[in-house]
């Protein structure tokens, strides 16, 4: 073949490259996403988690066990997010993944840490097994003695997903030991076994949590449950004054004009999404339905009365 | 079309079969018999899943270093011992000369899967003495095993093309492991805030060939029956792929000057 020839030819290919490659790279794409749209059908939890050893995936990591909890972390991100929140959701993997993924490197602070507040999470977000949190947490503190933050989420599974007040004083009170810990765990510890049972308790748990995290997710949820107990205390706070207000007249308020009338309260109170609290039946101040607000399950409206 | 392909591609068949490549099969016959034999002892009632699932892996793992290391050596070898100079004086096109490559490979993953499959199918019998009406995702899922590898031959052929055989082995081995873990890259676009990473992730995910939906081991193993729209939407898919990749493949050799 002639230079010619060759240089022609090699050309026209050149040329054929440049206008198929993108016109199939853009069908492969619009393919993708059908093909994405039938995977989807498919049990996704079906593939996610062949191997359900760690022990056995240890061994097979050959050397290599911190790059593969890596890699079985992000699988864990994106499993829970993937799910949380999704109406009917269920976490059957999180617990094997965060089980492998701690057994693969057991120095994963980040695991247990973040691990044990998606496991503890109620239904929709979360599965609500404290229980496995508080194991996975343990397990953190075994592998690393001296992480005095892993005392504090032990203190905090027991004090407000549990309900253990003594056993969560303890945690924190055993976590201040560390020279590291901050002065406030010793506060903490003294709160939790004082007043454990009360809303400025929790919010005051959350608020540590909240300026501690560097995670975005994390500090969403805690701003969350922040949001969501002092909509909390202020219906106490109105509940209180609808009392005052049986006691004075004999009857309960019917709106909260009323109780600004008797001048139990002052101004517009509003909720932490700027919605006025509304009076509901038999006094029971309550969140205006179009609120953004969603109070607590363990900490809500039974509490107030 | 020309015959000129179908004549390399057999060539490229039978240098092979002459390489002895299909010894391979000696290995996966006594590492099937070796499980039919031990699952039994080992594994209670999963031996079935365990046989399934250890068959279709081997078949999956066998065919991907045959594909790569093979493929990255196809042009490249006929270049180093010059057999490529008096090939090309013939009236054939380069580009009739890759496809008949990536054909000849492919023939012969083809052969080879076929008979790891026959010996799957035997270590399945042994173990259950029966096959199910569910036993035929096993064979959807050879079906995709085979187009995975014949992406993977296209791409290691590509490279083949105009670099080593150490660094075409590294790029393919490295597009497959990607192209594995294609739902991780999606997953960051979905979960990062930087809008831009999010494009770029979305971008690359949709450029990468996608070798994880390919992956239906999970299925087969438990009997669960796919879609037929899956496997005519992956077999287009990866038809387009290969021809995508041989089009790069022809422009880029069409340039080489061999001289």
């Amino acid at each position: 073949m002639s230079r010619r020839t060759q240089n022609k030819s090699h050309i026209r290919a050149m040329l054929l490259a440049l206008l198929a490659v993108p016109a199939l790279l853009v069908l492969c794409a619009a393919l993708q996403v059908r093909i994405d749209a039938e995977t989807r059908l498919l049990d996704p939890d079906k593939g996610e988690l062949l191997l359900r050893s760690g022990w056995l995936l240890k061994k097979l990591s050959l050397g290599y066990e911190p790059l593969v909890a890596d890699i079985y972390w992000t699988r864990v991100v994106q499993y829970y997010g993937r799910r949380a929140r999704k109406p009917g959701a269920t976490y059957e993997s999180l617990w094997p993944l965060l089980d492998i993924t701690t057994t693969l490197d057991p120095r994963l602070l980040i695991a247990y840490r973040f691990g044990a507040v998606f496991l503890s999470e109620r239904p929709p977000v979360g599965p609500g097994r404290a229980d496995l949190a508080v194991d996975l947490v343990k397990r953190g503190i075994a592998e690393n003695p001296d992480e005095w933050r892993l005392y504090q989420d032990l203190g905090f599974l027991y004090s407000i997903h549990l309900k253990d007040y003594q056993k969560g004083a303890a945690a924190y009170l055993e976590g201040s030991k560390n020279p590291n810990a901050q002065v406030w765990m010793k506060v903490m510890a003294a709160r939790v076994a004082e007043t454990g049972n009360s809303l400025e308790t929790s919010r005051m748990i959350w608020t540590e949590i909240y300026a501690t995290t560097k995670d975005e997710l994390i500090r969403r949820r805690a701003k969350q449950h922040i949001q969501s107990l002092d909509a909390a205390l202020g219906l106490q706070r109105l509940n209180e004054s609808s009392e005052d207000y049986w006691r004075k007249f004999g009857r309960f308020p019917t709106s909260m004009q009323e109780l600004r009338d008797a001048r139990l309260v002052a101004g517009t109170l509003q909720d932490p999404a700027g919605y006025p609290y509304v009076m509901g039946p038999n006094g029971v101040p309550q969140l205006d339905p179009q609120s953004t607000i969603v109070l607590d399950l363990d900490q809500g409206p039974d509490k107030l009365r | 079309m020309s015959v000129l392909p179908g004549v390399v591609a057999i060539n490229t068949f039978r240098e092979a079969v002459r390489d002895r490549v299909l010894y391979n099969l000696i290995f996966f016959a006594l590492m099937m018999i070796g499980a039919a034999i031990l699952v039994g002892q080992i594994s209670i009632g999963i031996e079935r899943m365990v046989i399934i699932n250890l068959g279709l892996s081997a078949i999956s793992i066998f065919g991907i270093i045959m594909a790569i290391f093979i493929g990255v050596g196809l042009v490249y070898k006929e270049m180093e011992k010059r057999t490529l100079y008096s090939l090309l004086s013939k009236p054939i096109r380069r580009w009739e000369f890759l496809v008949g490559k990536f054909g000849g490979l492919l023939l012969t993953l083809v052969v080879n899967t076929s008979l790891m499959t026959l010996g799957l199918a035997a270590a399945l019998y042994c173990v259950t003495r029966e096959f199910e009406r569910s036993d035929a995702t096993i064979l959807v899922a050879v079906y995709f095993i085979l187009l995975e590898l014949a992406v993977v031959t296209a791409l290691a052929l590509f490279f083949s093309c105009f670099t080593s055989p150490m660094l075409s082995t590294l790029y393919t081995l490295g597009i497959y492991i990607a192209g594995v873990f294609a739902p991780g890259i999606l997953g960051i676009s979905q979960f990062t805030p930087n809008r831009a990473v999010a494009a770029v992730t979305r971008l690359v995910y949709y450029v990468l060939p996608n070798f994880h939906d390919f992956g239906v081991i999970a299925a087969a193993a438990h009997g669960d029956a796919l879609p037929l729209a899956l496997i005519w939407h992956n077999t287009l898919y990866a038809a387009l792929y290969v021809v995508l990749i041989l089009v790069a493949a022809s422009a880029v050799f069409s340039g080489r000057n061999l001289k």
